[in-house]
């Protein structure tokens, strides 16, 4: 009989700091047979552990299509992250995964994609952004909206830098008033305002939003207004999680597991649910 | 259906006992299930009320290990836990106890089964027995049950003087009693059906629940609530649980799976300090809606057998009983 509950060991390779208080982890499946079955698509999240503090719950933050490796990228908040960044390089974790649905990877192809982003919001949609651009013949124009409360917020700032220098995509990082530096040479305003700013063609195009409440929030409108259809906005929620599997019943919203329904809805299906997330 | 003398039942409990079974039976007073070690502990008596804890516990423990962890210092090595499967047979369940098993062994299996409560739930055997139990806090015929339906029982019994009737429901019920039908005397009985009045319609309580998700009802209602989560830990339905660590040492500990509940304030809190369920308001209304709709939406069963332990027990005398009335009347 197989124990869902139970983790596989992985291995920490890599320890990157995005921000004074976020990290990136990239993971190497310690268990060979489990490394050589294990695939996810873009979007799925995964259950961490530190074994003694307990687990928690995170996106995988990197790309199906490179398969070595997993990484993943978390603020310390709680006591579980609190715990993981006290580990260092070859330390072990427990991993548990890929769980919940994805982003409509194969919808999106032959449209434009617009990525908007805010903060630690990035993870879930870099994982797409790698997905689609390691796959970037299958898609028409790409359009990348990043933004973060200051400039020292804004993670993978190694791979925004590449984002604006490819010629094939189009990349806006913005930083809110007051936080840009004094070189700062990228945009200074909320995320939702740059997305009026920019003003993208919402005609064949799919827009993946994932950020701070707040940010979504104020996003939405002006999607609608730019002439979005509700179908074609897709976010993630983010709720308290245990198990991951369906079972300890806290992640719901009205009827829906967000850890087995979601955590990929479009804005759709968000406006049908209760309002309580 | 089936005729046996108490006698032989009792000779038949023996066996079972002899045979390595465990068997489960309400204590003398009434108060609770134990484990008993022969037939002389039997209590079977359909005039008990419910139990103060309910019988999940037998597949769904209060607290149990998911398996156990050693750290080293550059690894760490993760020790199996052996399935439970001691046989169980539970003697004397009462409609509304025998039907939660099966009500929850639905979210336990869609999708990923949790082998944990299926290894418990496969070796249990239920003997539902039927119930003259009635008081103001037990809502059965309201939930698609009554007083002898025997939904969720691998056998049922009913009291006739120095008799028992038996029905054998299941495969399970009919592999336990093989070995015993000689003692069994074959009878046509008329079952006689419960007259089931009810009074609340509970289409028009999952309407109204859809319609009025912000209603000021549900703040009304859960003024006096503590959030002590009481309800839900003696609820023979309510299944939410934590995953926590637990450490003996530095090195070695395990990791459980304990029971929660949705009326507690950080049920819910996210690390970030939002909580989506932030006031008692909410979490009554989680608690109510997932009851009588969310599970019903999903797994089109009540997550509710109307056995009114919450509002027996509840410290502050809230009756979800009333609650419920209350909607329907709206």
């Amino acid at each position: 009989m197989d124990n869902i509950y139970k983790p596989t060991i992985a291995k920490i390779i890599e320890i990157i700091d995005e921000t004074p208080d976020t990290r990136t982890f990239k993971l190497e499946l310690q268990d060979p047979e489990y490394k050589k079955n294990f695939t996810f698509k873009a979007g799925q999240f995964a259950e961490y552990s530190v074994f003694g503090e307990g687990e928690c719950t995170f996106c995988i933050a990197s790309s199906p299509t490179r398969t070595d490796y997993i990484e993943c990228s978390f603020k310390q908040a709680g006591k579980v992250t609190n715990a993981l960044r006290k580990l260092n390089i070859g330390d072990v974790i427990g991993f548990r995964g890929p769980y919940g649905n994805h982003f409509p990877l194969e919808e999106m192809k032959n449209k434009d994609v617009l990525f908007i982003a805010g903060g630690i919001g990035l993870a879930p949609v870099r994982c797409l952004i790698w997905n689609v651009l390691d796959l970037r013949d299958q898609f028409n124009n790409v359009t990348i909206i990043y933004g973060a409360r200051s400039v020292s917020d804004l993670v993978y700032k190694r791979e925004l830098n590449e984002w604006q220098n490819r010629k094939d995509i189009k990349t806006v990082i913005t930083v809110d008033p007051g936080g840009e530096t004094s070189d700062w040479k990228g945009e200074i305003g909320f995320v939702p305002s740059i997305v009026e700013k920019v003003n993208p063609d919402s005609k064949n195009c799919i827009a993946i939003v994932c950020g701070p409440p707040i940010m979504i929030k104020y996003t939405m409108p002006i999607l609608t207004k730019i002439g979005f259809n509700d179908e074609s906005i897709i976010t993630t929620l983010e709720n308290r999680m245990k198990c991951g599997l369906g079972k300890c019943g806290r992640c719901n919203i009205g009827s829906v597991y967000v850890c087995k329904d979601g955590p990929v809805f479009t804005y759709k299906e968000l406006k049908q649910l209760p309002q309580e997330y | 259906m089936y005729r046996i003398k108490k006698q032989d039942f009792s000779k038949i409990i023996d066996e079972l006992i002899k045979t390595g079974n465990r068997i489960i039976s309400y204590s003398n007073n009434g108060n609770d299930f134990k484990r008993i070690n022969s037939s002389n502990e039997l209590s079977i008596n359909s005039n008990f009320k419910p139990s103060k804890l309910s019988l999940k516990e037998i597949v769904f423990p209060k607290t149990e290990p998911l398996f156990y962890y050693k750290r080293t210092n550059d690894n760490v090595e993760l020790k199996d836990i052996k399935f439970d499967s001691e046989k169980t047979i539970i003697i004397g369940a009462k409609p509304c106890d025998a039907k939660a098993f099966s009500t929850i062994s639905k979210v336990f299996n869609w999708d990923y089964k949790d082998n944990f409560f299926n290894s418990k739930y496969e070796n249990t055997i239920i003997i539902g027995l039927k119930c003259d139990y009635k008081d103001e806090y037990c809502f059965c015929n309201e939930v698609g049950l009554s007083q002898s339906s025997k939904e969720g029982s691998d056998i049922f019994i009913e009291l006739d003087g120095d008799d028992y009737f038996i029905y054998i429901l299941s495969e399970k019920g009919k592999n336990l009693f093989q070995p015993f039908m000689s003692y069994l005397i074959e009878e046509i009985k008329e079952s006689k059906v419960d007259d089931i009045d009810k009074i609340i319609d509970l289409n028009k309580v999952r309407t109204w629940i859809t319609d009025n998700f912000d209603s000021n009802f549900w703040y009304s209602i859960s003024q006096e609530c503590l959030g002590c989560g009481k309800c839900a830990f003696i609820c023979p339905t309510c299944h939410c649980f934590d995953i926590v660590d637990e450490n003996y040492t530095y090195f070695e500990g395990r990791r459980m799976k304990n029971w929660d509940a949705c009326q507690f304030g950080k049920f819910t809190l996210h690390a970030s300090g939002h909580n989506p369920r932030d006031i008692q308001a909410k979490r009554y209304r989680q608690r109510i809606a997932h009851k009588f709709k969310y599970y019903f939406d999903k797994f089109d069963e009540l997550l509710c057998t109307g056995c009114g332990r919450c509002s027996r027990e509840c410290p502050v005398s809230i009756n979800i009983f009333d609650v419920i009335k209350e909607i329907n009347a709206k």
